[in-house]
């Protein structure tokens, strides 16, 4: 028996529901998982209330970290007792069977909550910076949430890279934090001026490419913070969805750019994924992005964790612990 | 005292009207250009039929010409009295005699290129070359789709598209028009009203779609124009021939494969004075090494520019048209 968290119809934190359930023998090229520790991510509040679509009843989740117990006939590269870090829709739970193809064995110098709690943010920040919009030395960038679970990683990351980063975040507890990881400028918003600090700071110019994961209360102002032929990079809503909108609003800004990637289209062969995967153990064994684990929750609080997530008080990334 | 078309109000072909106008001096930064060639845009339409907006009226009408420098204001360098000079863009107001314009908008006319080819060519020219180079930068081995591939652009673009070694497909209204753009360079023209080109793209690229869509139908294209991507794909609107695109969702970009959108303008490519030169070499280097041909296919007296509208928007025209003064 395994402990699952499920739905059965979208809503606020009061639709997640603590469930027992079996589970069944791995079939072949499948894998029984022992979670260690589970990741929490925006995405899974989008799931919870029908932002992203799902068939009901869902079972939630979509990473976590552990160790391999069985494995189901075909599998090769895995063995009972491996590390490893997973990504597969229902993983809040304490244990499960997934396609090995979902698990990416771990180095020696990855620990497991790390991984769990970071591994789809820090792959999201490798696409955004490297592939969506490849960040060059001494560009100044603006990141919003430059707190948040991505955000802490983000501003890491484009650190190493030689960025300038303007950060917004939502209040003033968040603002050493993001500082502390190589956010040059945080702004607590909506109380500072955004777009005036993005002038001042780029000659009156604009930003070459804005990361926003905001959405709706961010993107004005995302749009004002471009310069011409700027590219605004769209990968995130937490405060709700923009609202629709013209498309000749990016000539009135200066012939920009817009983007809505989505993890799974620059990951999408074997080889995309092996390439994200190691840049990411990579910058995470060298110790030149940490992994903040602000909060640690019992699975079974999934409740109480979103309604934390979605009401902006967690710092960093959180892991639910099975 | 000279001659220009003026518009006292939005409307049709006739509100526009021949009129005595006062040029004056040129003033710091201004010169004084007497044209010889005035080029015809489908951006002229909206802005007499008030679809993009005047600052006030009388208007002036026409955004490109070619013509001869009669006298330099304060503090301009580039050019002196007697230069043959061409632009794109500026004021509106390229349909005259004569008018004043901003130093920092002018090009030489290079040696071998004449007049009547260069009106024809700066607007649509300058803006195949930011489209193909810089908007997205084509290169060998890309199939591309451009729609209303037999325009104004799309047979500049055919062509240099083609030069830049990629393959083109492009969509026309017509069967003539399918002949034409193959006949500039288009691989494979699709004919709109007899074939889905979402189908007939997904066909041609074995389903994988292509990286870039050039779209300048808008409202009646956009969507299936989308559905061309392949994924990371990005979708270039830079015209609305068919009305503005109605508002649409972010998410969408997602969920047809991580796109990309952009709605650039010529203004804003070519708005520092280096880009703007970049840009008008390029296209000089293609046209004098025969590249890309400028088909000059109707030829009006300026006076007579209220048929040359009524037939632009009858779609009765190819190529490039010429308004002579």
């Amino acid at each position: 028996m395994t402990i699952v968290i499920r739905i059965h119809e979208h809503g606020g934190p009061d639709v997640l529901q603590v469930q027992d359930v079996a589970l069944a023998d791995p079939g072949p090229g499948d894998v029984l998982l022992r979670n260690e520790a589970v990741g929490l991510n925006f995405f899974d509040t989008y799931q919870r209330t029908g932002i992203y679509p799902i068939d009901l009843p869902a079972a939630l989740g979509t990473e976590s970290a552990g160790v391999v117990e069985e494995v189901g006939p075909g599998v090769e590269d895995l063995s009972p007792g491996d590390r490893v870090v997973n990504a597969s829709q229902g993983s809040y739970c304490e244990a499960m069977v997934v396609p090995a193809a979902n698990l990416t064995r771990l180095p020696d110098d990855v620990n497991t909550s790390d991984a769990a709690a970071a591994m789809s943010k820090a792959m999201t920040v490798q696409a955004l910076v490297e592939s969506v919009y490849p960040v060059a030395q001494d560009e100044v960038v603006v990141l919003h949430a430059a707190a948040g679970g991505v955000g802490l990683i983000a501003c890491q990351w484009l650190k190493s890279l030689g960025a300038r980063i303007i950060g917004t975040v939502s209040s003033d507890e968040k603002v050493d934090l993001a500082r502390a990881n190589g956010c040059d400028i945080a702004l607590v918003v909506p109380r500072d001026d955004l777009v005036a600090r993005v002038m001042d700071e780029t000659d009156g110019a604009g930003v070459p490419v804005v990361f926003d994961s905001v959405g709706n209360d961010s993107f004005e102002s995302s749009l004002k913070s471009l310069r011409c032929r700027g590219t605004l990079v769209s990968f995130g809503q937490a405060s709700g969805l923009v609202e629709p909108f013209r498309p000749n609003i990016l000539a009135a800004h200066g012939s920009l750019y817009l983007t809505r990637p989505l993890l799974d289209d620059f990951v999408a062969t074997p080889e995309d994924k092996a390439k994200c995967t190691g840049r990411v153990f990579a910058m995470m064994a060298s110790g030149t992005v940490k992994i903040h684990i602000g909060q640690t929750y019992p699975l079974a609080d999934i409740a109480q964790a979103h309604r934390d997530l979605e009401s902006r008080k967690t710092i960093g990334s959180t892991i639910l612990l099975p | 005292m000279t001659k220009a078309i003026r518009i006292h109000a939005y409307g049709g072909p006739e509100a526009m009207s021949w009129e005595d106008v006062e040029v004056g001096e040129p003033g710091a930064g201004e010169v004084l250009v007497r044209h010889t060639a005035v080029g015809l845009n489908f951006i002229d339409v909206y802005m007499r039929s008030g679809q993009y907006p005047q600052p006030a009226f009388p208007a002036g009408i026409g955004l490109e010409g070619a013509g001869v420098v009669e006298a330099v204001g304060a503090g301009v360098d580039d050019v002196a009295a007697g230069d043959r000079v061409a632009y794109a863009g500026g004021p509106p107001g390229s349909y005259c005699e004569s008018r004043l314009m901003p130093a920092a908008q002018l090009v030489t006319i290079p040696e071998g290129l004449d007049d009547n080819q260069a009106a024809a060519m700066m607007l649509k020219g300058m803006t195949a070359e930011y489209l193909l180079r810089r908007t997205y930068s084509v290169k060998s081995g890309d199939t591309i789709l451009f729609h209303a591939a037999a325009g104004g652009v799309g047979l500049i673009a055919c062509q240099w598209a083609k030069h830049l070694g990629a393959t083109v497909i492009g969509t026309v209204g017509t069967g003539e028009k399918a002949e034409l753009a193959a006949a500039h360079g288009c691989d494979h023209p699709i004919i709109v009203c007899e074939e889905n080109f979402v189908a007939k793209v997904r066909d041609i690229t074995d389903g994988a779609g292509v990286p870039v869509v050039y779209d300048s139908v808008g409202k009646a294209t956009f969507n299936g124009s989308l559905d061309c991507l392949a994924p990371l794909g990005m979708m270039v609107l830079f015209g609305q021939s068919s009305g503005a695109v109605p508002t649409f969702e972010i998410a969408t970009l997602g969920a047809k494969g991580s796109l990309f959108l952009t709605r650039p303008s010529l203004m804003a490519y070519n708005a520092k004075r280096e880009a703007l030169l970049a840009s008008a070499a390029a296209l000089f280097e293609v046209t004098a090494g025969g590249q890309v041909k400028i088909e000059i296919n109707q030829t009006y007296a300026l006076v007579d520019v209220v048929q040359a509208h009524t037939d632009l928007e009858a779609r009765k025209t190819t190529g490039s048209t010429v308004l002579l003064p």
